[in-house]
């Protein structure tokens, strides 16, 4: 039995078990039947084992060439580098629902052993809906619309290897594999969403249980998004990080929405209100990661990701409908139940800054979704092509996005109910000073336009805010405990994690906000033809080209220019290439990158000399701040984390009578 | 009252969007319609490829004329150049004219090119783009249709068959004889 | 009161900053070819401008808008040469008027309908100050602070 085998059968054999496990959860919720659980624990159990049995066994034959399979041989070759074969599993289509597959059996495993132990009934219904779920992909990766192991009746002696852009750079083994498990995890705070509508549960239940589940998808899916920014910079070849392409606002719509619904739960579990909203956050950010896959795949828009038309497209937009009808039908059904008893606040309170910052990160959202899909509608209806890119969405984004830095800086520091005139003067004042502060260092280091200032000011507003909070914090703990400046703050970190988790998360925001604000304020870009000896001068570098010369590897061959960059404290060796892959028509620009705290140095081999390697045309960027960017999305991954770690156990403390009368004087 | 309003809203938000992703199956994101087409053709003058002189829009008026854009390091182009021999030669000595302009590479290499695939009528080097920009072309192959009272009937992205070729210059020429 | 005057004097820095940045100032040749540059689309690529593509028929359309920069074209001039050659879709950012208008107005309604919806929700009355409690309710929690350290022994 051949891989290709192995796999196709465990496919199969996963989707019997599925069936059989949607029928067995939804015969144990109904009937409370504890032993149509255990057998729906072990379908989900057993399939989650055969699912990662036909990845692995993906990756055994992209490893070892096994042409046979039409997936292999559309995205391997024998001169492909065995760690770019064994990441090839998420390269194409088939093999992405492959891994897409394979963590959402390994979701509904977790909730079928886990999730069922903590609360049964909404726990089991849950797993059936998450059961239906997998039910839909193993038909896809089952059926000729996707099946990685559809063979080929004659294998060819070598393959077309994959796509020359997936193989350039080993971020391609991180991007996918985050932002996939950002994707699906997204599935659980939705499949007990779902469930808590069915069984008509008026409380809080399903939230609390998927806490967890939705903060380490919306870290997963931010990071994921990170690594993409990083990957379209170091392997793309423009020297930016995003360009609102189709697929990267498919990705970042349900982040957005991701991230409203965090802050919003907490409003819902403070006070209990929010009910119907929360639950619409959770469909629509589950919806939205469905229109993602849809726009990915179904090759109905033009771009990055682009692969060609496949049958896929009309089966991923039937279950988005038949989810979006489901879900809003539910929600519309038992919307009475979960009516709020009364007004939410006053308008200065922490409940209100996240209404607040609800609406702005929805208005985002609606925005990227309408430039998205507009070109479509507007050439569906009347004909009229029109692009709708970067200016665009930088133009509605970024107002929004200062918004949202200013009322991530308030909002932590007021009062759950409201606040007093008296608390927003001790509150902020030092925020206000740092503002100021900021706006003068923006300008001292020459970021001069408007939105950067702002980043700078509001920037520092934040993190005076988190400073201060963090400060108030230490000092409680020093008081009511004892203990030393560090041990208080460590364990502010571990027993406080939700809280000061979150303010490192913002800091990671905030390290993020500058480096795009520094990044479009003050590149510089300088293009020129230059012959081997000659150098060319920009912000202060010198940027001489010592040789043009060809590379040959066995699966590609480049041509690479040596730079040699000078200046500002700098002495960097770059290689930018053209790099031409058999199986592509056109070279792929492959640049050379010099990292730095304060710039990146950028280059870009344009055009060269291709019968003498006499000349070629260097473009050179200096891209201050962009480091910032993935330091930032580093520090946001570590807040998540901190956030989402359990808290030790508390241990009771006794305090004498005596102290208490001293403190409340 | 508002609730209402809100769910109505919903729903219809949501249908919108259904109906528009359903939609988008019907276009393919490769056609691109907008351009110069149904205006008056650009005016230009461009040397030949061999140095053997210049070729000016304005001196073929009243006559059909077909520009193709091309360039040696087009691989569909190769693919349609025999399609464009064979209509060269049906419309040799009438009132067709058949005009290549080559794009984005060096006299020598259009040169070469245009030798080694034996494209006999008159080719025109357009150095600076600046012709092909005012087409409004996307990029090579690329082919228009200019008739006899100077407007651009017509346009073909892409690799041009030999039928596609013929149908346009046939439809303007018989504006041309109705006029 | 000193905070009310640090609070003052940092806003009026800030205003003064925010200002200093906002000022119109005479835009340079260069800055004039970035900023159009910025907002054509290359044809070639997957929806990179004409200013960040480094094909060669970006290179050759930002050569066209310099050339025509530098013979003193105005913006409106320059954006209908391409226009009356490329249609509307060669601009990232679709025009004010007509159909694609929609795509400015629906963020700002929704923006706007949302602030609507939310102010609606919230209380407009501040909230009433709290009181410090009494000598006497202090003396009771005292009482039932020992109460309760005395029943868990």
């Amino acid at each position: 039995m051949s891989a290709g085998d192995l796999g196709a059968a465990a496919l199969r054999a996963a989707l019997f078990l599925s069936l059989w496990g949607t029928g067995a959860s939804i015969y144990a919720a109904w009937r409370r039947d504890a032993r149509a659980l255990a057998s729906a624990r072990i379908a989900a159990g057993v399939g989650f084992g055969l699912v990662v049995i036909a990845a692995l066994s993906m990756m055994f034959a992209l490893a070892t060439h096994d042409f046979s399979i039409l997936y292999v041989a559309e995205n391997n070759a024998r001169e492909t580098p065995t760690f770019y074969s064994i990441i090839s599993l998420w390269a194409a289509l088939e093999g992405s629902i492959l891994l897409w597959t394979a963590i959402l059996a390994g979701a509904t495993a977790f909730i079928a052993f886990r999730g069922t132990r903590a609360i049964p009934r909404l726990a089991t219904t849950a797993l059936a809906v998450m059961f239906s779920m997998l039910t839909f992909f193993l038909l896809l990766i089952t059926t000729p619309a996707a099946d990685p192991f559809a063979r080929l009746a004659l294998a060819p002696d070598n393959g077309n290897g994959p796509n020359a852009l997936l193989q350039n750079h080993p971020l391609m083994a991180l991007h996918p594999p985050l932002l996939y498990l950002g994707y699906v995890l997204t599935s659980v705070p939705f499949a007990y969403a779902i469930a808590s509508l069915i069984l008509g549960e008026g409380g809080d239940r399903w939230l609390v249980a998927t806490r967890r589940f939705a903060l380490i998808s919306w870290a997963l899916l931010g990071v994921g998004i990170v690594a993409g920014a990083w990957w379209s910079y170091a392997v793309l070849g423009w020297g930016g990080y995003w360009a609102w392409d189709p697929v990267e606002n498919a990705a970042i719509m349900p982040w957005l929405t991701s991230t409203a619904y965090l802050h919003s739960v907490m409003v819902e579990e403070k006070r209990s209100l929010l009910r119907t909203w929360n639950l619409a956050l959770v469909v629509a950010t589950f919806a939205l990661t469905i229109l993602g896959t849809f726009l990915t795949r179904s090759g109905v828009v033009n771009s990055v990701h682009s692969f060609s038309l496949s049958a896929i497209g009309p089966l991923l937009l039937g279950y988005l409908v038949a989810i979006l009808v489901l879900s809003v039908g539910l929600l519309l059904w038992r919307s009475a139940r979960l009516r709020d008893a009364g007004p939410i606040g006053a308008p200065l309170s922490r409940e209100a800054i996240f209404l607040f910052q609800n609406v702005l990160f929805m208005a985002a959202t609606l925005t990227v979704l309408l430039g998205t899909l507009y070109p479509l509608v507007a050439e569906a209806i009347s004909g009229a092509q029109l692009s709708i890119g970067g200016p665009y969405f930088d133009r509605v984004e970024i107002p929004l996005a200062l918004a949202l830095l200013f009322l991530m800086g308030v909002g932590p520091q007021l009062p759950w109910h409201g606040a007093s005139r008296a608390t927003l003067e001790r509150q902020f004042t030092a925020p206000i000073v740092a503002a100021a502060l900021g706006a003068l260092a923006a300008l001292v280091t020459g970021t001069t336009a408007l939105a950067a200032v702002l980043t700078y000011a509001l920037g520092a507003f934040v993190i005076a805010t988190v400073v201060q909070e963090f400060a108030r914090g230490v000092r409680a703990r020093r008081t009511l405990h004892g203990e030393g400046g560090l041990t208080a703050f460590a364990n502010l970190l571990r027993r406080s994690g939700r809280r000061y988790g979150g303010y490192v998360v913002h800091l990671g925001i905030v390290l993020v906000a500058l480096a795009v604000a520094t990044s479009q304020a003050r590149t510089i870009d300088a293009e020129q033809t230059l012959a081997p000896g000659e150098t060319l001068v920009v912000a202060g570098y010198t940027v001489r080209l010592d040789a043009i010369r060809p590379v040959s590897e066995p699966q590609r061959d480049s041509i690479v220019a040596d730079l040699v960059i000078t200046g500002n404290g700098a002495n960097e060796h770059l290689r930018p290439a053209l790099v031409q892959y058999p199986n592509s028509a056109a070279a792929v620009g492959s640049p050379g990158i010099g990292a730095g705290l304060r710039d990146d140095l950028y280059t870009i081999l344009a055009a060269y000399d291709q019968r003498t390697f006499s000349w070629a045309t260097i473009r050179m960027r200096v891209i201050p701040g962009v480091s910032w960017l993935w330091l930032g999305g580093a520090v946001v991954g570590i807040g998540a984390l901190i956030a989402a770690l359990p808290v030790p156990k508390r241990r009771t403390v006794r305090m004498p009578v005596a102290e208490v009368a001293v403190s409340a004087k | 009252m508002l609730g209402r309003v809100v769910r109505v809203a919903v729903v219809v938000a949501i249908l919108g969007l259904v109906v528009t992703l359903a939609l988008a199956f019907r276009r393919d994101p490769h056609d691109i319609k907008t351009g110069t087409v149904n205006k008056p053709a650009p005016a230009f003058t461009l040397q030949r490829l061999d140095g053997s002189g210049e070729v000016s829009l304005a001196d073929l008026s009243g006559k059909v004329v077909v520009v193709n854009f091309f360039a040696s390091w087009c691989l569909p182009c190769t693919q349609e150049n025999p399609a464009l021999v064979r209509v060269y030669e049906r419309y040799r000595g009438s009132d067709v004219v058949l005009l290549g302009v080559n794009l984005q590479e060096t006299r020598e290499n259009g040169l070469a090119y245009v030798k080694r695939m034996g494209m006999n009528w008159p080719t025109l080097a357009d150095d600076d783009g600046r012709v092909a920009l005012s087409y409004g072309v996307y990029g090579p192959p690329e082919t228009f249709f200019i008739g006899p009272d100077g407007i651009i009937a017509g346009r073909h992205i892409g690799p041009i068959s030999e039928e596609t070729l013929v149908t346009g210059i046939e439809k303007l020429r018989g504006q041309a004889v109705s006029r | 009161m000193n905070r009310r005057i640090a609070i003052a004097v940092a806003l009026l820095a800030l205003a003064a900053a925010l200002l200093l940045a906002a000022r119109p100032h005479e835009v340079t040749a260069d800055e004039r070819i970035d900023q159009i540059t910025t907002e054509i689309r290359c044809p070639v690529c997957q929806g990179l401008s004409v200013k960040d593509s480094t094909s060669e028929t970006a290179r050759q359309m930002r050569d066209l808008v310099t050339q025509r920069v530098r013979e003193g074209k105005s913006d409106a001039e320059i954006e209908a040469e391409f226009r009356a050659a490329y249609g509307d879709w060669i601009f990232l950012s679709p025009p004010v008027t007509s159909w694609s208008g929609l795509v400015w107005l629906v963020p700002i309604a929704a923006l706007a309908a949302g602030l609507v919806l939310v102010t609606g929700r919230l209380r407009s009355t501040d909230t009433p100050p709290v009181a410090a409690p009494s000598p006497t309710e202090v003396a009771a929690l005292r009482e039932r602070v020992a109460r309760e350290e005395a029943a868990e022994g």
